[in-house]
């Protein structure tokens, strides 16, 4: 390195570079931030939503108890339906995890969704505001008539909640069926829920089922070091990972994840 | 069709304990989520709904389906009924995949060029129905209405009661089976030994303990959401325990506190085992105890309860933990220790299931699982194994005159098959049929039912079916293009049950009846009809009308005629609610122990059999006079069990445990009175399953079983099923087997019996026993549409782009059935599924 | 496509050609302002740049619009402005877009205008290419570096990664595209000197660069040693044994950087170190900067393929 110190034409050039990076970067700091024009969904009918009662915050939320899902993929199939989500993709799936050896071995569920993050980094990277969270009740929707189908937000979220519609070419994922909820509706997945695992409700408010639950149990949510702050809570969650067999105690791992994707991302 | 209105009217005053159907609560800032109704996810226009019933398997669950633009979009549960809660499996709400299936029939096809050879034309119906009715009539005509054979899986309660019991009746044949020796007729049969009436349910509302033998009631069941559900909360909320039987492990299993390996076909001996340690450990004491008196357990029934207790120990004193553990490798420790914490828990309800019941020695384990739950005291109580509750339709019975059924030789397998065979044994027809000496049917119909794929030995039913020489004339009712309807002569493309009127009598799991009905929720699409319909159409042709002229004249007078139904306010009121259970009723615990009064008995005909204790109706039996009667006795006259009334048990008269095909008793048979006078073992005993004793190295014992997301044959061409269904393709084995045959994951090996060889990759896996191959019964399809088998079916609809690029999923799974026999379990004549011996090498 | 690869091939091409240009138009620029702006030879150098570098922008663009699969909507990206790095990025992709395409354009001969005022034409743009152009290098990678969830991506140091290797395939588009039309008389002494002053310049700069892209790649694989968890395990993608691991060492590491930095070095280092002379073969200005080119490909390739294939670890 020492020897092309010397060169001066370079130097100059270098230092031209970052002086041309940092006034990038005030630029960019300075710009003026448009307010974002995420058309309010013809969806957002808010007829009999807890918002609608004046003062009263909401913040839609689920809570999975794993401890009642009996694996069965009710949810899966009545989300399939609800919304008639082409093959190959999902709003909401289940996925087993086997552990063990023989004869001491197990197989956990874990139903999933999007988590409607609070922090969520689908919304910090749409660079359209096709992907925003509803100020009345905090659920993250998709503007599918805004999204350009760029799939940044499918990489943002850490979930791999999102994909891409394969026949009407946007980005889709779960919008906790503000269709129904609108309307005092719980969502398909929670009304056929074979074994009562999805509870949905206001985590705002403290006397709901879902906060009561969540007061209540040993809750965790999914991937919390990634500061998304989910809105969706598990009580007896597995979080086994296919990691895990890299641990000599849990060699034996198998993620089944129900989707094409055969990997757990 | 119906206001949705009033289905939430009056679905609301039936929702007692379903909350999520109470109305909006004042508490402004807490929404209390609503069901049965559903709104367009683009539109938000709200859809149309209509409460019909699920028919993709036996459970028969109540069902509300959305209709937009009158197509069927979304099915989903019918929040008034008690029986699911308002919860509908995945299966269920992928009727929508059904409906619309690209390959589905929608005219009546006739084939062109050789049987089986996939070539068709289309035909009209009354071309069709001229046809059959030309060869009925004369058959009818000539005095062999017998030629006429009919042969069905599970149907709908309706089409039971208008096809089996009036249309073909009427017709005249008796030549009608049923797939239940696929299925349950092992248990059925241990059932009517011990407790006469033969289905069971599981109490799980009150129960504290669950011990499950080869029951996978979390993915299948007969009763499946209404049973998961309850068991799911039971777990849960109550804390109740369950330790599951298996030899691999199913979500039940993974559901259970505990999952016990156990060899294929030995549960009856560890039974025993758990029964041994009971009476010598005194835990019958109490309940049991208590139970025993209304229990059969010597040749005397009038033996006391000491008496009963000894003789039970002196049974089971060889059976004991440590010969079961040599038996089935579950260690004798571990069975004591369930056996007294079971024992010790009350109420428990042990339940069974085909995982015990499809092997060579069904009968005996599932009558010992009777004989476990009786010694504790379980049968028939809150929270134990109770006498399944349904519903009583009163439906038109036909025309008055009847012509003298007759039948075929052909329904109860070959000389000595099975020493009772009180339900027939379909999965012998066809080996019947070729050999001939009982006669042929000219005209083979079936309907919901694969034969060639759901029997044992796929190979000779399609040699057997194809072959004009043995069955001249072959029908397929269906609306699928499935295995069999490919070898049929003429399908008749059947309304799917979103395009019918029915009724329905599923068990209901709080012994409480309830009422289901099933109406269309779109009309039939292309031609297809409702073969309920057909048969009436049949029958005018043939000139002996019915008395109704369609399902929905018949669904319509049965909901009239029937006491609850009628109730409510008949017909109408049940298309709109679609389901209802008797307000009034309590649950129905105990039954047994009715007293019945001296005036009950008093009744013209009834005589006292001293042998039996039985008090029974000679008349009603069947029997020429009161003297005949007296002199051959209650055991020994042909339909006794016909004429049942009560049971002597002490100084006092039960109504008992009334016998349903064999002049049981009227006590709980653990002493099987039918049993021993055809020479078998009165009490449950263990027999190994011949075939297992000794096993090569490289043979493994094949094990099939259910999915949650499939129905047997049934829902292959359900996309939204299939690709969850992908993980399935796969023979599951224990690393420590496949070491021992050198296989490793995702191999390809073959599985070999005499009568041929399948292919599939295998998943190496903890979660079976060694020297097990389990593979699922489902997979393996070759015809059924494309989503299936990869394979349009004959005039399937070509599918626009993208839909047809997206199916991901390949077919490549195995069909087991290639190399399972049919064989029956020796009592009852059930086919045996669980214990086939195969060998296996690498392919 | 890789299932769980939402990014396919197109995206690919775009960031390399995306950046390529921008580097390729920030080395013109900035040769240009060294040179003064006026003749000689940083000004041919900075001609070809400017020439050249506006193609691999639009190509890469018009791929990445198609890609979408509903081009038109594309638009929406004008419709806002937002902290999203791809939303930036649009922007600051529309404006270097026009400006390195005006900025081509004055070096076309315009015969109505004088050369002086084209020349300080050129030189206003070249002072708006530089940051605009560096921009939008460095916007690919920050692009890719927002993500916590792409534990790959997660770092500052695939921005800078792919800002220097613009800057290299840029400056390397330029040798080649200079090679290939340069028409020079080696026996004219005068141009002579000239081809190899300028080569002398491009062939120290590139060497420079992949000195400092050598040491990126570097810290990268340095610190996903010393980390622990999410980003380890995605390393290892690259790793011996690794999914990647060949395209990553025999690609980008090799054919991309090591070998034409020798050969370069090679050249440049008799002047450099002892000032001899600087000269190298045309065949030398052909096959390294395409080696320096795809090596470039390959490092976007390598670097979105791990980052996709590759997640956060447990759940
Ligand atoms: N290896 C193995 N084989 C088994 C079993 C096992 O455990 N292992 N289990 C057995 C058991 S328990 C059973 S019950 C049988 C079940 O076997 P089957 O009685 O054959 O019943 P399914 O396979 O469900 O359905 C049969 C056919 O009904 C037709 N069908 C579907 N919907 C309709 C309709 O609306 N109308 C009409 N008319 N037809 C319709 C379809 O063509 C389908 O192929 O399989 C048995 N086979
Ligand atoms: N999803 C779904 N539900 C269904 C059906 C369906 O096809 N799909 N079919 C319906 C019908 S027709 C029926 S008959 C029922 C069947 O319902 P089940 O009888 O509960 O179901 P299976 O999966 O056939 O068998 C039960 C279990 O027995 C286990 N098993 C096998 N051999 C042994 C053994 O030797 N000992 C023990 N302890 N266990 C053993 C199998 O591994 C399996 O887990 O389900 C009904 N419900
Ligand atoms: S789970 Fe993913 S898609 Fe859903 S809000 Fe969070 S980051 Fe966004
Ligand atoms: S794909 Fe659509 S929703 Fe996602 S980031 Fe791009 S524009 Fe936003
Ligand atoms: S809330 Fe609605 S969209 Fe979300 S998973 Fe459930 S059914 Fe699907
Ligand atoms: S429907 Fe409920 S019980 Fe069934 S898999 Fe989904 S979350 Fe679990
Ligand atoms: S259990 Fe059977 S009847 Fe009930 S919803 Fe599922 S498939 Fe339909
Ligand atoms: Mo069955």
């Amino acid at each position: 390195m020492k020897e092309q110190d010397k060169t001066p034409d370079d130097r100059r050039g270098f230092v031209m570079a970052l002086g041309g990076a940092i006034a990038t970067a005030f630029a960019a700091i300075g710009s003026i931030i448009l307010p974002g024009s995420a058309a309010a969904s013809l969806l957002d009918d808010e007829d009999e939503n807890d918002s609608e009662k004046v003062g009263v915050k909401v913040q839609y939320g689920m809570v999975i108890d794993v401890r009642r899902c009996i694996g069965c993929h009710a949810c899966t199939v009545a989300c399939k339906s609800e919304f008639d989500v082409p093959p190959g993709v999902n709003r909401s799936w289940v996925e087993y995890t086997e552990k063990g050896q023989y004869p001491n071995v197990g197989r956990s569920f874990l139903p999933r969704l999007c988590n409607h993050c609070s922090e969520p980094l689908c919304v910090d990277v749409c660079p359209t505001n096709a992907t925003y969270r509803r100020e009345q009740d905090g659920i993250i929707a998709v503007d599918h008539g805004v999204c350009i189908a760029c799939k940044y937000c499918m990489h943002a979220c850490p979930y791999d909640a999102r994909f891409l519609d394969p026949v009407n070419e946007w980005v889709d994922k779960c919008d906790f069926c503000i269709h129904r909820v609108s309307k005092g509706l719980a969502p398909s997945c929670v009304n056929t829920c074979v074994g009562g695992a999805r509870i949905f409700g206001n985590l705002a408010d403290p006397d709901s089922a879902v906060s009561m639950l969540i007061a209540s149990n040993r809750v965790s949510v999914l991937r919390s070091e990634m500061g998304t702050f989910p809105n969706v809570y598990y009580i007896d969650a597995d979080f086994t990972d296919e990691v895990d067999r890299r641990r000599p105690e849990v060699r034996e791992v198998r993620v089944i994840t129900h989707r094409r994707h055969k990997e757990r991302t | 069709m119906i206001n949705r209105r009033n289905v939430l009217k009056l679905g609301a005053t039936t929702a007692i304990g379903v909350p999520l159907l109470k109305t909006k609560k004042a508490r402004a800032h807490q929404v209390e989520y609503e069901a049965g109704r559903d709104y367009a996810y683009l539109s938000g226009t709200e859809r149309d709904p209509v409460a019909t019933t699920c028919a993709l398997c036996p459970s028969r669950c109540a069902a509300i389906a959305y209709k937009e633009n009158d197509y069927v979009v979304k099915i989903e549960g019918n929040p008034a009924s008690k029986r699911t809660m308002g919860k509908l499996c995945a299966k269920g709400q992928a009727g929508v995949n059904q409906i619309y299936d690209p390959d589905r029939i929608l005219t009546p096809l006739k084939r062109k060029g050789k049987r089986g050879e996939g070539k068709w034309e289309k035909i009209s119906w009354d071309t069709a129905l001229e046809e059959i009715t030309d060869r009925l009539k004369k058959m009818r005509d000539q005095g062999e209405p017998e030629k006429f054979m009919f042969h069905h899986g599970w149907i709908s309660a309706s089409a039971d009661r208008l096809i089996n019991k009036v249309f073909l009746p009427a017709y005249g044949t008796g030549t009608v089976a049923s797939n239940s020796c696929l299925g349950q007729s092992a248990r059925l049969t241990a059932h009517e030994l011990t407790w006469g009436g033969y289905e069971d349910s599981w109490d799980f509302e009150n129960t504290r303990y669950v011990l499950n033998f080869g029951s996978n009631v979390m993915e299948a069941h007969t009763n499946h959401v209404a049973l998961s559900r309850r068991l799911s909360i039971a777990q849960v909320d109550r804390n109740v325990k369950m330790v599951t039987f298996d030899v691999r492990l199913s979500n039940t299993g993974s559901k259970s506190d505990v999952w016990i390996q156990i060899q294929p076909g030995t549960d009856c001996a560890v039974v025993l085992a758990m029964c041994h340690v009971i009476m010598s450990e005194e835990l019958y004491r109490g309940a049991g105890e208590e139970f025993l008196a209304f229990c059969q357990v010597t040749p005397d029934p009038n033996a006391s309860t000491a008496e009963k207790v000894r003789a039970l120990k002196d049974h089971l004193a060889s059976f004991t933990p440590e010969w079961a553990e040599g038996i089935s490798g579950v260690p004798a420790k571990q069975i004591r220790e369930i056996t007294v914490e079971f024992a010790n828990t009350r109420p428990a309800c042990v339940i069974s299931s085909r995982g015990v019941s499809a092997q060579h020695n069904g009968v005996q384990a599932e009558r010992a699982i009777q004989m476990l739950a009786a010694i504790t005291g379980n049968i028939d109580n809150p929270g134990g194994r109770c006498l399944g509750v349904l519903p009583e339709w009163h439906y038109p019975t036909g025309p008055e005159e009847k012509p003298a059924v007759r039948k075929l030789d052909i329904l109860n397998g070959f000389e000595g098959e099975s020493v009772l065979a009180a339900h027939d044994i379909g999965h012998q027809v066809f080996n019947m049929i070729k050999e001939g000496s009982a006669g042929r049917p000219e005209v083979y119909m079936w309907y919901n039912y694969n034969p060639v794929f759901s029997n044992g030995n796929s190979q000779r039913n399609i040699d057997i079916l194809k072959d004009e020489s043995l069955i001249p004339f072959t029908v397929a009712v269906t609306p699928f293009y499935d295995e069999s309807a490919a070898l049929a002569d003429l399908i008749l493309p059947d309304a799917m049950y979103l395009e019918c009127f029915d009724f329905e009598d599923g068990i209901s799991p709080d012994q409480i009846a309830e009422y289901a009905i099933r109406q269309p929720v779109v009309p039939p699409s292309g031609e297809a009809r409702d073969f309920k319909d057909v048969c009436c159409e049949l029958a005018e042709r043939m000139e002996f009308p019915l008395g109704f002229d369609s399902a929905e004249a018949f669904v319509e007078q049965t909901c009239n005629l029937t006491p609850v139904t009628k109730k409510v306010g008949g017909f109408n009121a049940m298309t709109t609610l679609g389901v209802r259970s008797d307000q009034e009723a309590k649950p129905t615990f105990y039954s047994y122990k009715k007293l019945i009064n001296e005036e009950q008995l008093n009744k013209e005909g009834i005589i006292f059999d001293e042998a039996s204790g039985v008090f029974w109706n000679w008349q009603q039996a069947g029997v020429q006079s009161e003297q005949d009667a007296i002199k051959q006795g209650y055991r020994h006259s042909p339909d006794a069990h016909k004429g049942y009334v009560a049971q002597k048990i002490g100084d006092k008269v039960y109504s008992g445990f009334k016998p349903a095909r064999t002049n049981k008793s009227g006590y709980f048979e653990i002493y099987s009175s039918t049993l021993i006078e055809k020479g078998l073992p009165a009490l449950p005993v263990y027999t190994s399953i011949p075939e297992h004793k000794e096993l090569k190295d490289n043979e493994l014992i094949l094990t099939t079983f259910r999915v949650n997301v499939q129905t047997l044959s049934r829902t292959q061409n359900c996309k939204w099923l299939d690709e969850i269904d992908v993980e399935n393709d796969h023979g599951w084995i224990n690393p420590k087997t496949a070491k021992a045959l050198d296989l490793s994951d995702g191999d390809w090996v073959k599985l070999k019996t005499d009568l041929g060889e399948i292919k599939t990759h295998i998943i190496v896996t903890h979660n079976v026993v060694p020297g097990v191959i389990a593979i699922s019964s489902h997979g393996g399809r070759w015809e059924y549409g494309r989503y299936a088998s990869g394979k349009k079916a004959p005039y399937g609809i070509e599918l626009q782009a993208p839909y047809d690029s997206l199916m991901w999923w390949e077919n490549e799974k195995a069909h087991p059935n290639w190399v399972i026999d049919n064989v029956s379990e020796p009592i009852s004549g059930q086919q045996r599924w669980m214990d086939t011996v195969v060998t296996v090498s690498k392919a | 496509m890789h299932l769980g690869t939402p990014w396919g091939l197109e995206v690919i091409l775009y960031l390399f050609l995306a950046g390529m240009g921008a580097g390729t138009i920030t080395a013109s620029a900035s040769m240009l302002l060294r040179g003064g702006g006026g003749d000689g030879q940083y000004f041919s150098i900075a001609r070809y740049g400017a020439l050249v570098g506006p193609f691999p922008v639009v190509i890469g663009t018009v791929l990445l619009i198609f890609e979408l699969g509903r081009p038109f909507r594309a638009l929406n990206l004008y419709k806002v402005i937002n902290l999203s790095p791809m939303s930036l990025g649009s922007w600051f992709l529309a404006f270097f877009i026009i400006i390195s395409i005006i900025y081509a354009l004055l070096f076309l001969p315009w015969p109505q205008w004088k050369g002086k005022r084209l020349s300080a034409w050129r030189r206003r743009l070249a002072w708006v290419c530089v940051p605009s152009g560096l921009s939008v290098a460095i916007y690919t990678g920050v692009l890719l570096g927002a993500m916590p969830s792409r534990p790959f991506w997660n770092s500052p140091i695939i921005a800078m990664l792919f800002m220097i290797s613009a800057i290299s395939t840029g400056m390397a588009l330029i040798i080649f595209t200079r090679a290939l039309f340069y028409k020079v008389h080696l026996d004219v002494p005068t141009e002579e000197r000239s081809w190899h002053g300028s080569g002398y310049v491009l062939a120290a700069t590139d060497v420079l660069l992949i000195g400092f892209e050598l040491l990126v790649l570097f810290l990268l694989l340095m610190f996903a040693h010393l980390t622990v968890g999410s980003v380890k395990y995605a390393v290892e993608i690259i790793l011996p044994g690794g999914e990647l691991a060949v395209f990553f060492w025999v690609g980008v590491v090799l054919l991309g950087l090591v070998i034409p930095g020798i050969i370069e070095m090679f050249f440049v280092a008799p002047k450099l170190l002892y000032g001899g002379h600087y000269t190298a073969p045309r065949s030398i200005d052909i096959v390294v900067p395409l080696a320096v080119m795809v090596g470039g490909y390959l490092l976007r390739y390598v670097i979105v393929m791990a980052g996709q294939l590759t997640g956060p670890v447990g759940l």
